[in-house]
């Protein structure tokens, strides 16, 4: 008479690994099973004891504790635990403790060892299968992820250019201002075709400048005669490895006896594409929007790498906004080339993320031009066609138009310097919350090009109101806690229940930007002139007008939601999805999703600070 | 609770065992039950759980037996089992309180073949039911109407350990509803249940008894004799 248990089942099948077994396997299970109950505060394993069960929390929660007491993780319904010590079969490190009255699914020993041998899913779950032992080789190499493009980009490659060459009877003066015209660091010194030497920056100065040799001297005498060559089917480190060995910086490319390039060191270290240092020095040459969306395409995959260093959120925010600010004026740069000289000085005004230094993946393009006042209406088309071509060139490298029309494309944000005053002026001074919400965009504000005193002049004038313009800080105290934080109760996500994103928590609207809106009612009513969030709390807390605890866990919970989004965003963009902000709790492990519980906790819990500072209940 | 039965019923279980046709009560009442004096924590016991036509044992009928085994203070969930019985009559208007259908319980078995699996899965081991009086009650009935015999159990009842959990050091009753299976297992914040059959609800049962010994042990060590009823 087997009666399948059919609560126990339906429970192992809602939750990993067990979820992932055959039905036959799955209906089986729960007769190895046994059912134990732990009082709050009771030792379910006690440190350094022998064990020989995995246990799987039905309901209640526990918590695992190294030696010191260190918590580990805090366990919900459906997670596995007590796994190290029976696989290991070494007494328990760790302490595992109910916090609250728990039931809890026992599995013998023996039970756990025949589903690892018999079960794939299980032996990967559990990290103790081959697949898992393979992911974990791979993740230690890609720790170091330059090493991994290094490993499988070829010369061939790198190739950009053909090579620079001069004759060996070519005086060292002419030699020098090919150089200089070609921005080359070498040339290659060859003779009917043949590479007979090369000549580099380096020579220059150790052999001609330092050693005072005159520059009508031909090249042959300086030259390194018969330079190590290599084909262009070679990878990129072994190109380093022989520059490495050879203390040389410069390889000349040769295809069956031809010439066909010169690599350089600097041409293996650009392979670096996590270090953005180099992306922001290739833009800032690139002559053209096609050019710079080749290297603005590199953007999604950095912050993937970056992700995978464990950089934080702020470090990975503020470098893809490096890389949007340099887009950008080197856009200008171009348009400027095009359409000539500005006939008024301007100030190139992005707004929202890129302002707060907080650009991630998918932004759309928020920005306006702030005009000198001698502006005339006879100098527009020249700033409209400015404008729409540096807005068309962040299309075309990436940036969406903004659905709303904020971009200096747009006549109306396109406008003399009192002008943008009399607009701000009206907004803090407006009774309309509708109007103030549109508005809030255009406070986060931070000039990327031209003049940017323009910018501080406007941004001067309206801190010097916002702080006493009560309404309108009610306004925005009201919006900025009308957010929820996706939290219920302690043991559960509210999860998003319409729509595409069924099953999903959004880490934008009640999340990362409900931080940001906290931190720019703060900031407008302490007269605060940073913009990114992490500053304007610091500001404010500088201040006095935030506790120094509440912005430690704002920072840390701002810090740690804004991580996960970006980590989200970097895998979706690997898989060929576009990046959005809506992550399945399943892809968060149980510690993630207690410390994301913990952000939101303490979002809500600062939203109900201001709720009560500014009385939101009562604003209309 | 009635404490004189905290005594050894084996005496009166050997007496019945005498008057019992060879069989299943006649092993069950000869397999000696755990010792009232029994560490609490190493006594064997069998939840279960009758679905039946109504209240009374003399007129309703067993529709299904649900049980599972405690061992101390774990589940066995391996020796659970759930048997469908066929009944005599329709059960017609019934089945809106236990789900059960005609048609469903045509596929049962007969009763003499479940109350011998019963017995033999409450061999050697105490009767944990909430409310117990309807699983005494109706197995009781079907062995006199089988084997024309008396059976005796060794009982704890879940919902009298609530009623004295609850009223430990108040003088007030417990409140109206709060000793029902589903109301007294979330005071111990034991699991939502959606389906109710015979062997969910021994298993719910099951795990309220290990909660509530947990409870009554708090810091010390009872024996049988302080949790048996009947």
């Amino acid at each position: 008479m087997d009666a399948e248990v059919r609560e126990v089942r339906d429970f192992l099948a809602a939750h990993p690994p067990y979820n992932a077994l055959p039905a036959r396997v799955l209906d089986d299970l729960p007769s190895r099973l046994h059912v134990r109950y732990f009082r709050r505060g009771s030792v379910i394993l006690e440190l350094g004891q022998p064990n020989n069960s995995l246990f799987i929390l039905r309901s209640g929660a526990v918590d695992i504790r190294r030696a010191g007491d260190e918590l580990v993780e805090r366990s919900e319904s459906g997670t596995s635990f007590g796994t190290s010590s029976v696989l290991s079969r070494q007494p328990s490190q760790f302490r595992l403790v109910a916090i609250e009255d728990s039931l809890v699914l026992v599995m013998p020993g023996e039970v756990l060892f025949h589903l690892l041998a018999t079960q794939p899913v299980v032996a990967d779950f559990f990290g103790a299968g081959p697949p898992e032992r393979m992911k974990r080789a791979v993740a230690e190499i890609r720790g170091d992820d330059s090493g991994r493009i290094i490993l499988k980009t070829r010369i061939a490659d790198l190739l950009k250019r053909a090579p620079v060459t001069a004759a060996p009877s070519l005086s060292i003066q002419q030699a020098a201002q090919i150089m200089a015209r070609e921005r080359v660091s070498a040339l290659v010194v060859a003779e009917a075709d043949q590479i007979v030497g090369i000549m580099t920056d380096r020579d220059l100065r150790s052999k001609v400048v330092a050693a005072g040799l005159q520059g009508t001297l031909p090249i042959e005498q300086i030259m390194t005669r018969d330079p190590l060559t290599i084909p262009s089917s070679s990878l990129a480190f072994e190109a380093m490895l022989e520059m490495l060995g050879r203390n040389v910086h410069h390889l000349p490319v040769v295809d069956a006896g031809k010439l066909v390039g010169l690599v350089s060191s600097g041409d293996l270290m650009r392979l670096e594409t996590a270090n953005p240092v180099f992306l922001v020095g290739d833009i800032a040459k690139q002559t053209s929007a096609q050019r710079l969306a080749a290297i603005t395409a590199r953007v999604p995959r950095l912050v993937g790498q970056l992700v995978d260093q464990d950089a934080s959120a702020d470090e990975i925010h503020r470098l893809v906004t490096a890389i949007s600010d340099a887009t950008t004026r080197r856009l200008l740069q171009l348009a400027e080339a095009e359409l000539g000289a500005p006939p008024v000085p301007y100030a190139w005004i992005v707004l929202g993320s890129q302002a707060r230094h907080e650009h991630g993946l998918g932004s759309d393009q928020d920005h306006v031009l702030v005009l000198d006042d001698s502006v005339e209406p006879a100098h527009d088309p020249y700033f409209a066609a400015l404008a729409e071509q540096v807005t068309a060139g962040l299309e075309l490298c990436g940036f969406p138009r903004c659905p709303g029309e904020v971009m200096a494309t747009n006549p109306r944000w396109r406008q003399g310097l009192a002008a943008w005053k009399r607009d701000f002026h009206a907004w803090v001074l407006e009774p309309e919350a509708t109007a103030v919400l549109h508005a809030q965009i255009f406070f986060d504000a931070r000039a990327v090009a031209g003049r940017t005193e323009l910018a501080d002049a406007l941004r001067a004038d309206v801190l010097a109101i916002t702080p006493n313009a009560q309404r309108f800080l009610g306004h925005l105290a009201a919006q900025a806690v009308e957010r929820q934080p996706p939290i219920g109760f302690f043991r559960g996500f509210v999860l998003e229940r319409h729509g595409e994103h069924q099953a999903t928590l959004d880490l934008k609207s009640g999340g990362v930007h409900a931080v940001i809106e906290l931190a720019r009612v703060y900031a407008l009513a302490n007269g605060v002139t940073a913009v990114n969030t992490l500053e304007r709390l610091q500001a404010v807390a500088a201040l006095g007008a935030l506790g120094t605890e509440s912005l430690a866990d704002l920072t840390d919970a701002f810090e740690f939601i804004s991580y996960v989004r970006l980590r989200h965003q970097a895998r979706q963009y690997d898989q060929g999805l576009v990046p959005d902000n809506h992550i399945a709790p399943d892809s968060l492990t149980s510690l993630e999703k207690k410390h994301l519980r913990d952000a939101f906790g303490i979002v809500r819990r600062l939203q109900q600070g201001l709720a009560f500072r500014y009385q939101t209940h009562v604003m209309t | 609770m009635n404490w004189s039965f905290g005594r050894s019923s084996e005496p009166r279980r050997s007496r019945l065992a005498r008057s019992a046709p060879s069989g299943p009560l006649q092993d069950y009442l000869n397999t000696p039950l755990p010792a009232p004096a029994s560490p609490l924590d190493q006594v064997r016991l069998l939840a279960l759980d009758l679905e039946t036509t109504g209240l009374d044992p003399a007129r309703d009928q067993i529709l299904s037996i649900g049980f599972v085994p405690v061992d101390g203070v774990a589940i066995a969930l391996g020796g659970a089992g759930q048997l469908l019985v066929r009944p005599t009559t329709q059960v017609g208007e019934s089945a809106r309180f236990h789900g059960l259908t005609d048609d469903a319980l045509t596929t049962g078995v007969g009763l003499p073949e479940a109350l011998a699996a019963t017995l033999a899965a409450l061999s050697g081991r105490v009767l944990l039911a909430h409310h117990a009086a309807i699983e005494t009650g109706f197995l009781g009935r079907a062995c006199r109407d089988i084997y024309q015999a008396s059976v005796h159990f060794a009982v704890v009842d879940t919902m009298a350990l609530q009623f004295a959990l609850l009223s430990r050091g108040f003088d007030d009753e417990p409140p109206q509803g709060s000793l029902r299976l589903w109301a007294a297992r979330g005071q111990y914040g034991l699991p939502h249940y959606a389906a109710h059959e015979a062997l969910t609800d021994a298993l719910a049962c099951a795990e309220l008894y290990l909660a509530q010994i947990a409870e009554l042990q708090a810091g010390r060590s009872l024996t049988l004799k302080a949790v048996l009823s009947a």
